[in-house]
This record gives C-alpha cells, structure tokens and sequence, in this order.
C-alpha cells in the first residue's frame, strides 16, 4: 500500500490547489455583473429557445441501429481469426448469424428506418 | 439435422418469427378509413396462431419420440436443456401464444390498431418464453428473460397514441427491468459464492460443502434471497405485484392475454428451474431455514390479498388482472409443496398452469368479443344484460369464469382440485385451507360478472357495448372453449403426462 502514497499526496495537493484557487478567485476578483454576462455561456452566441428540447427519436433509432449493426464486428473478428480451426461448425453457424442480421437489415430499409427525411 | 430435431419446437417459432417479419415489413399498409374487417395483419395473425401451434405440435411430436433418445448438438446442455419438461411448458406456451395471437386477429383491426408489428414481437416473445422454460444456466436463463421481456413491453406500449397505454408500458419496463436486475445480482453473487454459473452446478456445490471449492452459505443464502425477489416480480406474486394492475389494463387486451398465461407460464416454469434445479435439496429446499415457508407465506398473502382488492375493482379488465394474481398465489402453494412431494407437487405446477391458460385466455377472448369499435367492453355494467342481447357470447365468458373459479366440470377444477390433493397429501394442511377458503373468495367477483349478465338489465340511456364480429375470435373461443372443458372432464392424461414431464425434469 505504501507505493501508492505519492498518489494519494498527488490528489491532495490537486484537489487542494483547485479549492484555494476557487475561493480565492470568488473572494478576492473583482465582481461587475451585467445581464449578457449573466446567461449561460453557449461558445459566445446568443443562446436561443428553451433549456429542454426533445430530441428527435431518430437519433435513438440511428443509435440503436448502429449497436446492433456494429456488435456484430465483434462476433466476426474472433471467427476470421479462428476461421480453419472452427472449421465448417463455425462456418455454418456464423453464416445462419450473418443472414439473420441481413433478414434485420432488409427489414429496417423496407420500413424506412434509414432514410433521415421522410 | 437429426441433431436439431431436439430444438425444433424453438426453431420452428423462431424461423416463423423471421418470416412473419418478413411477411410484415412487405404487405401492403391498409388505406386508412377502410373498414373491412381483414386486412393484411389479420393474415399474420393466421400466420403467427400457425407459427405457435406448429411449434406446439412439434414439442409433442418430440415428446412422442421421447427426447432421452435424441441426440443433441454438443454444448446444448446445460445452456437449453431439452428434456420433458421444457417440452411440456413449450406446448402451454405456444397453445397461450396462438390463443392471444387470434384474439389480436380481431382485435387489433377492430381497435384501429391495425399495424403488423404485433405479430413478429408476439412470436418473438414466445421464442424467449420457451428458452426460459428451457435454460438450466443462469446466463441463457437471463437472456431469455429480456427476449421475453422486451417483446412483452413493446406489445405492452402498442396503442401508442393513448397515455395509459404508454404509462403501463414504462411502468412494466421500469419495473421488469428492475426485477431482472435483482435476478441478476443474485445470480453473481451465486457464482461468486460455487464458481459455477449452470444450475446443477451450483446444486452440487450447495449439497456438497466438502467440495473442490465449497460454497459460503451466507452469499448463496443472500443471492437466493434477491433471486427469489425477482422471480416473485415476475410471476406477480404480492407484494411484488404492483405493476401488474396498470400494465395489464393499459395494454390491449390480446397482449393483456398472453403476458397472463404465456408469460406468467415461462416465469413459473423459471421460478421451478431455478428453485429445483439450483436450490433443490439440503437445508435450503427445508422447512426450517429455507425457502418453502418463504414460499407459502408469499402464497398465503398473493391469494388474499389479490382476491380482497380484484372483489373491489369495477373494470372487468382490472378484475382479472387480479384474478391472474391470485392465480399466480394457487401456484405458489403448490410450488412450496415442492419439497415434501417432489414430482407430484411440480406435475399439479405444470397441470394447473396448463388449465389456467386455456381458462384465461378464454375469457380475456370473451372480453375481447365483448366490445366493439370506441366501446371496448371494460365495465361490469357493459355486460349488463349481455345474457338476453348475445346469449352465444354471454355462455362463453360463463364458462371460463367457471373454470377460474373452479367449478366441475372444467379445467380450472381440476387444476385447483390437484393442488390441493398434493398440499394435503404432503400434510400441509394450513395451506390448503386457506387455498379453499380464497376459491371461495374469488367465486364473489367472478359470479358477479355472471349476475350482471343475466340478472341486471342495462340502465337506461346507457351505452350499450355491441359485440364485435371475427372468426379469429370466436375461433379462438372455440378452441379455448373445447380445451376447458375436454382437459376438465378427462383430466388424467395430461396429469399422467405432467408427472413424467416432472420426473425427467434435471
């Protein structure tokens, strides 16, 4: 456990050193508020609209799509490396796994999932 | 090939799952304002109630082959164990999905919910239901359950333009997820306690403290605790019954239907798995510090408490959401029987789930025939004078009330009849008397519906629900209908039939 005292000194000093600069900084700087400066800063823009917007189900959609599309990567990787040791076992049942994502896949396009505009 | 001939039941549903999906995703929508009565879902419905009964009789044309003999692909065991057991629960299964997926025939376009989706999500629940009836390891027993579970929310949030329905399936979603979070945990710290993950495994590892690696008591009695909670959540025992209520009267009535007899079926049949096989012999499966009186006390306070609160609900629907719990309670005094009489305790598990399939179905069907466009029949003043306006209608829903209330000659006698032969033949007499006493109970909310059929005529000025018409329905009314009363008046082979189904259960 001794190893690990210089970290822990490390996040001491870290957390330390933040704290006094944050009282510090609100104790001592000089305060001049204004209503621009007030808002929520938006990358210098004025921020426009309400705090809360709903976002689009599209985007989970997309999302979702993208999971279920991707994961099967890491099925695949493992097969191709072990491709002749798993032999036409793993040929076959890779094969029924891979149709069945296409069976998905011609599904999602047929009901239009994938195109953004409708 | 002759290797999957032992999972064909499942490979059946799941390829006609695919299909279905197909099928749906190519058919051409229905114009909107049409009012025919058969539309391209309807075929699917035909397509699915196909789909299940096919995967139905192939769990009997397994059985009759007998699946000791059949060999299996290596590594099945113990991930799908496919043995009697699993065979019969498929057939309950499938029999309860193709029921639902007739009255959806019906209902779905007759509601204005006429989208195709229903089916492959129905199909697809039923292919998680039957691998939870069938997995003998904690890992393919969870993934099952969100195959399950996930179709099951969907279909649960499927009028999606009504709040309560959207509410009831957030409320199941929120609450599901959390019970299978509890069987989850408890089943880590199941591994963390025997190293072993498969339900055999863990049973040696419990029996045999003089094993490689023996098992910490203490974790196993914790994991048993919080995965005896989830598997309460999910067959809707009290007190851990809250969602069920809204979740079933939010959802339409098809899907009310199957998630009381197809998933509360593959629960159970996970509930017997879990407490047999992982938990089944030693001090754990004893009177004294284990979990049969945990058991029996959920039992004793399921069928009480669900029978007091159904008596003072006013929605047909919300009735038999909690007449379906105190179903759930009957099965749990047998389920806690379990110990002093193994086989039999399990066969009368298996027979009365199959009795309250056909049972509920039917008359969650009834109901569903009872209502029409805008005027879904909900309340029991709905079915006031239903006897003299519809008399065909009114004597189906009559006799599936009789068979959940337990009267002879129907299905739900027996079922009732068999449980409490097998609580007094294990000398728990406590037990059975309160399960008497709680039919008795139950028989005020379901004669009430029948004295409002017969007995009370509409008030006058108000809305009369017409009954819908489709064949779907009624043959699904039909089917049900025959099974009641066939499975009540010759009861002796599917109890012979349960009994071997327990017996080779591993």
């Amino acid at each position: 456990m001794t190893a690990y005292v210089p970290i822990l000194l490390l996040f001491t000093v870290a957390f330390a050193l933040a704290g006094v600069f944050f009282v510090l900084g609100g104790a001592i700087g000089p305060k001049n508020p204004t209503p621009e400066k007030m808002i929520p800063y938006e990358c210098g823009s004025e921020s426009t609209g309400a705090r809360f917007v709903k976002p689009s189900v599209k985007f989970y959609l997309t999302a979702i799509l993208f999971v279920v599309f991707d994961i099967e990567a890491v099925f695949i990787y493992p097969w191709a490396i072990q491709f002749r040791a798993l032999g036409w076992t793993g040929f076959v049942t890779m094969g029924s796994f891979i149709a069945l994502l296409v069976v998905g896949l011609v599904y999602v396009w047929k009901k239009g999932a994938l195109e953004w505009e409708k | 090939m002759t290797r999957l001939m032992a999972i064909s039941p499942l490979l059946v549903v799941a390829l006609g799952g695919v299909l279905l999906m197909l099928a749906e995703a190519f058919s051409h929508r229905r114009e909107e304002g049409d009012v025919r009565h058969t539309g391209p879902s309807s075929e699917l419905a035909l397509g699915t109630a196909v789909t299940l009964l096919a995967g139905a009789i192939m769990a009997a044309a397994v059985w009759m082959v007998g699946p000791e003999k059949l060999e299996t692909l290596p590594g099945l065991a113990p991930y799908y164990v496919a043995d009697r057991f699993t065979l019969f629960f498929t057939f309950t299964i499938c029999l309860g999905g193709a029921l639902a997926a007739l009255l959806a025939g019906g209902y779905l376009p007759e509601h204005k919910l006429d989208r195709g989706e229903f089916y492959p999500l129905l199909t697809f629940g039923t292919v998680g239901a039957i691998l939870l009836a069938a997995a003998g390891d904690l890992l393919s027993l969870f993934i099952a359950l969100e195959t399950m579970s996930l179709a099951v929310y969907a279909l649960t949030g499927f009028r999606r333009t009504s709040p309560r329905s959207t509410e009831a399936a957030v409320k199941y979603f929120l609450l599901g997820s959390f019970a299978a979070v509890l069987l989850l945990y408890g089943g880590a710290l199941l591994y963390g306690a025997t190293g072993h993950t498969d339900l055999a495994g863990i049973r040696a590892a419990i029996m045999h403290p003089a094993a490689a690696k023996p098992a910490n008591l203490a974790l196993v009695l914790v994991a048993a605790a919080l995965i005896l909670c989830g598997l309460a959540f999910k067959v809707s025992a009290v007190p851990f019954h809250m969602w069920t209520p809204d979740a079933y009267e939010g959802a339409p009535t098809p899907a009310t239907g199957y998630m009381a007899v197809a998933v509360k079926t593959a629960a159970f049949a996970m509930m017997l798995r879990v407490l047999v096989g992982g938990f089944g012999d030693g001090a754990l499966a004893s009177w004294a510090a284990g979990w049969p009186p945990v058991l029996a006390l959920l039992a004793v306070v399921t069928m009480t408490g669900a029978n007091l609160v159904a008596g003072r609900q006013e929605s047909v629907k919300r009735m038999l959401a909690y007449s379906s719990i105190a179903h759930a309670g009957y099965v749990l005094v047998a389920v806690a029987t379990i110990p002093r009489a193994s086989e039999e305790a399990q066969a009368s598990v298996m027979y009365y789930l199959l009795a309250y399939t056909v049972s509920t179905i039917g008359a969650f069907g009834a109901l569903v025939l009872c209502g029409s466009r805008g005027a879904e029949a909900v309340s029991y003043e709905d079915l006031a004078g239903l006897g003299k306006r519809h008399p065909a209608v009114a004597i189906a829903f009559t006799l599936f009330l009789l068979s959940l209330t337990g009267v002879p000659p129907t299905a739900g006698f027996f079922g009732k009849w068999y449980v409490a032969k097998t609580t007094i033949g294990a000398g728990l007499y406590p037990l059975a008397i309160v399960l008497l006493l709680n039919s008795a109970l139950a028989a005020y909310y379901y004669l009430r519906v029948l004295v409002y059929m017969y007995m009370r005529d509409p008030a006058p000025g108000a809305p009369i629900a017409k009954p819908m018409r489709s064949g779907y329905v009624v043959g699904a009314l039909v089917i049900a209908g025959v099974l009641v009363l066939a499975l009540g008046i010759w009861p002796t082979t599917p109890i012979e039939l349960a009994v071997q189904a327990a017996l080779t259960a591993r």
